[in-house]
């Protein structure tokens, strides 16, 4: 490796980066337009209802703001366990995990049935919520990643990237666990109460993190016109790899422990054979393309240092990222609560059924603005900052 | 430093008042319709005016939280005066000349008050409302008889 | 204008007001300025009571079932909006068969009104709230709308408000993007303290025929405790340990 590594900012001018630019632009303001909308007319313009209360923003906000944690990998991996190897690219890793931290924060807060009360959450703190903690991560997580970054870019500062690096490990794991707890915390609902959500977002944050970041580094790559050499394709293929291989691992262990237990297999019946789009998406989406398939493209030697591979696990993971987080969040809202076990239950309220939901258009805006926001985000701060290195070439040793 | 915010706070006000009396450009200053149910108000016209929005912001957790009711400063007895379940016709939020949005309309100051509470004092349904001489009213009843000095006192002595 | 003669009337005023509030303990800074008044005592909230309803199911028809819920509805406002599933429901009509033996009985099912509620622990503004006296409320003041709430009540007890709503009553404030639930009709409470009657009861008991109680479960003296102490009751969910206000008998 060279001995000083040269950074810059991107400065491509084709009519496709723009375009890019501009698609992510446009996207970002008619999700804060359907965002708007749902604000103005209440939620009863979204697929969400009192059964369903958090729906398809969730899934997105969620999405974003575990794979914010993810995306800083390569910076801790460098910084904190001094992998020469990734250094290059910790600044991006810092970048975008910021970015897509307030891009998921943006949507959960549009959603709210009260936006314009964001200075009452600032203000008004129970702290015994975990969502009151999360409020307090997800602020200083933002914080320390730009002091982080700061003082990997201020050269007379490098010696200080350490410590924060350590810091900013410790805090995005606490960051994970605690968005994992948000679920792991719902005692009364079956397909939640349960601690290895924490351990299983972490993981997936691994894994979201890290393939967003993979794409991202490969288009703007590729629109300047910069060098990414085989070596270092391989190294995050193999670490995709591994990462989407812990998911899986975590995933059978929590259907595993559910299954055991008589009292939850109307559940893991709902979810594993009976649920219809749920069944679906977890065996085709979540487990086939999600899990199965990037293994076999991570791991297989034909692939070896194939970047068309490597993206195309990487968009695979992101789909089976979606269909994991929608089954989590929307199929454990749909599954019933079972307030009077050994009874059959009916009422006006939904009781004992399984509940519907449909996501209408506008939810569907609003999440993916808030992505668009997130990315445009990253890639604005590429133009504008040298954050990207000048090329990854082969590396000399 | 409190004296010098103070100072600046005064400045401000009589800035305000004077804009107020000279009557910049053609837009009419508003002019509530006051009750005929009542001599007065539950408070001096002067300190309602200013200090309404602390009475209400007060008011509502010691109603919301600790269960008070009773108490002269409520939103409810506000509407139940000034825009009573008999005005005809009904005068609603939305309309320029409802009691609350004419000072509001002119001041450029958006409440939400009304995106939740009845704009309009309304008789209650079934009989939740069953003694027709709740806590506020008889204490109303009891300031109106009394002069503005005496209210004064009142004020201070709560 | 008639503005003058108040102004003149009050300057001098203004001054003893202002001296009255700082007596008061208030942090005045300047006119229109108050940032914290002391709070007066005398407020009505008894921490020393824990209010609760005994619902009989054996006395309940399916028809008082529903007249519960439309006692309710009138009480407070709330209606189906559209039929569907966003509509905000206090009190359902809860339809339970026995898999075993087949038999029948309805419910009205609430607010459970915990002694540890849930809904309290995980919001983050504190907006669910338990009063002093055990009724568990929504501080809409102070509700965001994330709907945590809804995602922790072990009892499906809460609506989120989905549309703007207009003509609300003034003993039930509600509006859109916040989340509610029964208040154990808790205007009638502060007014009337133990010789209260929610709004479901009321439509439901008869003179010869009580179906449901309300009344303090700390006092051994009133009339829930004695009938808790004659039928028993069973807690929805007590497996969680959440002691829940509401008991049923009959279940």
């Amino acid at each position: 490796m060279a001995a000083t590594q040269r950074y810059a900012e991107i400065r491509s001018r084709s009519p496709g980066y723009w375009g890019v630019l501009l698609l992510l632009a446009g996207l970002a303001l008619v999700g804060f337009a359907a965002a708007h909308h749902m604000d103005v007319e209440g939620h009863h313009v979204t697929g969400m209802n009192n059964q369903v209360v958090w729906g398809l923003p969730h899934v997105f906000a969620i999405f974003l703001i575990v794979a914010a944690s993810g995306a800083l990998n390569l910076a801790s991996l460098s910084s904190v366990f001094g992998r020469a190897a990734y250094k290059p690219l910790a600044r991006f890793s810092a970048v975008l995990a910021v970015a897509l931290l307030v891009g998921g924060l943006a949507i959960l807060l549009l959603d709210l049935g009260r936006p314009d009360r964001l200075i009452v959450a600032m203000t008004h703190y129970n702290f015994k919520s975990i969502f009151a903690w999360n409020i307090l991560l997800y602020s200083g997580f933002i914080g320390i990643v730009v002091v982080y970054l700061w003082l990997m870019m201020e050269r007379r500062m490098q010696a200080f990237s350490k410590p924060a690096g350590v810091a900013a490990l410790i805090w995005r794991l606490v960051l994970t666990t605690g968005t994992g707890s948000i679920f792991g915390f719902l005692v009364a609902r079956e397909a939640y109460d349960t601690a290895i959500l924490a351990p299983l977002f972490i993981v997936m944050s691994f894994a979201f993190g890290l393939a967003l970041f993979a794409l991202l580094l490969g288009f703007s790559f590729r629109f300047d016109g910069r060098e990414l050499d085989q070596s270092h394709v391989e190294r995050l293929r193999r670490l995709l790899g591994l990462f989407v291989a812990g998911i899986f691992y975590f995933v059978l262990v929590f259907h595993l422990t559910k299954l055991y237990g008589t009292q939850n297999h109307p559940f893991e019946r709902f979810i594993l054979t009976d649920g219809g789009t749920y069944t679906l998406l977890f065996w085709l989406v979540q487990i086939g393309l999600g899990n199965l398939l990037p293994l076999a493209i991570c791991f297989m030697p034909a692939f070896a240092g194939s970047a068309r591979a490597l993206f195309a696990a990487c968009l695979l993971v992101i789909a089976g990222a979606f269909a994991q987080l929608y089954i989590i969040i929307i199929g454990g809202q749909a599954f019933p609560l079972n307030i009077f076990p050994g009874y059959e239950v009916e009422s006006s309220f939904f009781d004992g059924v399984i509940a519907d939901y449909a996501p209408s258009i506008w939810e569907l805006l609003l999440g993916l603005g808030g992505v668009a926001a997130a990315l445009l985000l990253a890639l604005l701060a590429l133009r504008v900052l040298p954050i990207l290195p000048e090329g990854l070439p082969a590396e000399s040793d | 430093m409190r004296s010098w915010l103070l100072v600046l706070l005064f400045c401000c006000s009589g800035i305000a008042t004077a804009g107020e009396s000279s009557g910049f450009g053609q837009i009419a200053i508003p002019s509530p319709v006051k009750p005929t149910t009542a001599d007065s108000c539950v408070e001096p016209v002067e300190v309602m005016r200013r200090e309404h929005m602390h009475f209400l912001l007060h008011q509502r957790d010691e109603t919301v939280i600790d269960g008070d009711r009773g108490s002269r400063h409520s939103l409810t007895g506000c509407m139940d005066c000034h825009n009573p379940a008999t005005a005809e016709p009904v005068v609603r939020y939305e309309d320029p000349e409802h009691f609350c949005a004419e000072c509001h309309a002119y001041t450029g100051v958006k409440i939400d008050c009304f995106e939740c509470h009845a704009d309009r004092g309304l008789e209650q349904t079934g009989q939740s409302r069953r003694d027709d001489q709740p806590a506020w009213r008889a204490e109303r009843n009891r300031l109106t008889a009394m002069s503005l000095q005496q209210r004064l006192e009142h004020s201070r002595g709560e | 204008m008639a503005n003058e003669l108040d102004k003149i009337e009050v300057k001098p005023a203004r001054r003893q007001f202002l001296r009255g509030a700082a007596a008061l303990a208030s942090v005045a800074l300047a006119p229109g300025l108050l940032l914290y008044q002391a709070r007066p005592a005398g407020a009505n909230v008894d921490s020393g009571v824990r209010w609760g309803l005994l619902i009989d199911a054996n006395a309940l028809s399916e028809d008082d079932v529903d007249a519960c819920v439309s006692a309710c509805q009138r009480e407070h406002g709330w209606r189906a909006e559209d039929g569907s599933a966003t509509d905000a429901q206090w009190v359902r009509k809860v339809k339970l068969r026995d898999r075993a033996s087949g038999h029948t009985r309805f419910l009205p099912v609430m607010c459970q009104h915990c002694e540890h509620p849930p809904c309290v622990d995980v919001c983050p503004t504190g907006a669910s709230f338990k009063r002093a006296d055990g009724i568990v409320l929504v501080n809409k003041h102070t509700c965001i709308g994330c709907r945590y709430c809804m995602m922790a009540c072990p009892y499906k007890a809460r609506s989120f408000i989905h549309e703007v709503l207009k003509d609300q009553l003034p003993v039930a404030p509600r509006g859109k993007g916040t989340v509610e639930s029964c208040t154990l009709c808790v205007h009638r409470v502060d007014r009337d303290g133990a010789d209260a009657v929610p709004a479901c009861a009321e439509a439901v008991n008869r003179a010869g025929r009580q179906a449901i109680w309300f009344g303090d479960l700390n006092d051994p003296a009133s009339g829930i405790s004695q009938a808790l102490r004659e039928f028993g009751a069973t807690r929805l969910r007590a497996d969680m340990g959440l002691n829940p206000g509401v008991g049923y008998r009959g279940l």
